[in-house]
């Protein structure tokens, strides 16, 4: 990664590609559940469409991720914004393969599964903007 | 008046200092910019992976691309507010950024590939329910590459001193 000129910016913007897929596809089941899009389909008929594209995402992101933290890790290890972002990708998906799948299933509440909908957008949001903030500290 | 002279009046401007020196609306803006990505992004992904019959093939194409987007609009205002304001920030290092104008020339094209394929894709997708057109097939890959061009243009921009 400390190679070329050109190999940060670039898994980079694949790491972005990789966190659109995954994120944009959880955020679509998460509208979904707070009854804000989508209504047409159930919450689980889109988790089970839209599993094996948030997978692809996930997986681009965990890869590229350790790559890029690679380039630089002592530094990234004693960023406050990355310790967030971690704690914070972490805790999601924990939730994301725990409450969250509950939650989509058709049996459950309404109420849990705004609230389940409302969770994993907040964590997700902070991943991306805890992310953000690592350049800046 | 010359192209120079309108950029320095830019940041000259208090929002363009505000947003240049202070410490939080910088990086606000850019996750903003961030989560409006993966908001927009998602939805185009989605939208194309669907037209394309990669993604969602048991739901009616119109269901897909008819409740995607209000969302895809959603993200859409939220790049290109947040977008606009980061390039108000500092208007002279994009003019002389290579990067910003390839993602500039990216967006025209994103411009015209709407004008295109509305008529033909966009504006009447019930009738794809029954077959997916080529056309719209064409419309759907077209979108990606630019997706993806415009992120990885606009990640080089700041690579670009």
């Amino acid at each position: 990664m400390n190679g070329p000129e050109w190999a940060f910016p670039v898994v980079q913007s694949i790491h972005f590609i990789g966190f659109a897929l995954s994120i944009g596809t959880i955020a679509i089941v998460d509208l979904r559940l707070l009854g804000m899009g989508m209504r047409r389909q159930t919450a689980a008929q889109l988790a089970a469409d839209l599993t094996p594209w948030t997978y692809s995402g996930l997986a681009i992101m965990l890869i590229t991720g350790p790559l890029l933290f690679s380039a630089d890790a002592v530094v990234y290890h004693y960023n406050a914004s990355f310790q967030f972002k971690m704690v914070c990708l972490t805790l999601a998906l924990l939730f994301h393969f725990t409450l969250h799948r509950r939650a989509i299933r058709p049996e459950g509440s309404p109420v849990i599964a705004r609230l389940a909908g409302g969770l994993s957008l907040l964590l997700w949001t902070a991943v991306v903007a805890g992310g953000r903030m690592i350049a800046f500290v | 008046m010359t192209i120079l002279s309108i950029l320095e009046w830019i940041e000259s401007t208090d929002l363009s200092t505000a947003i240049r020196e202070g410490a939080l609306p910088y990086p606000i803006l850019g996750g903003f910019h961030l989560l409006g990505i993966a908001l927009f992004g998602g939805m185009v992904l989605v939208t194309d992976l669907r037209l394309l019959g990669w993604a969602m093939q048991r739901r009616p194409v119109s269901d897909i691309v008819q409740q995607l987007r209000p969302w895809k609009w959603v993200g859409f205002a939220m790049v290109v507010a947040s977008g606009l304001l980061l390039a108000w920030a500092e208007p002279q290092k994009l003019y002389r950024s290579p990067s910003f104008w390839i993602k500039m020339a990216l967006l025209l094209l994103v411009g015209a590939h709407a004008l295109v394929f509305r008529a033909g894709v966009y504006r009447n997708v019930a009738k794809l329910d029954e077959a997916v057109t080529v056309q719209a097939k064409l419309a759907a890959a077209l979108s990606l590459f630019l997706w993806a061009g415009l992120i990885v243009s606009g990640r080089l921009i700041a690579y670009d001193s």
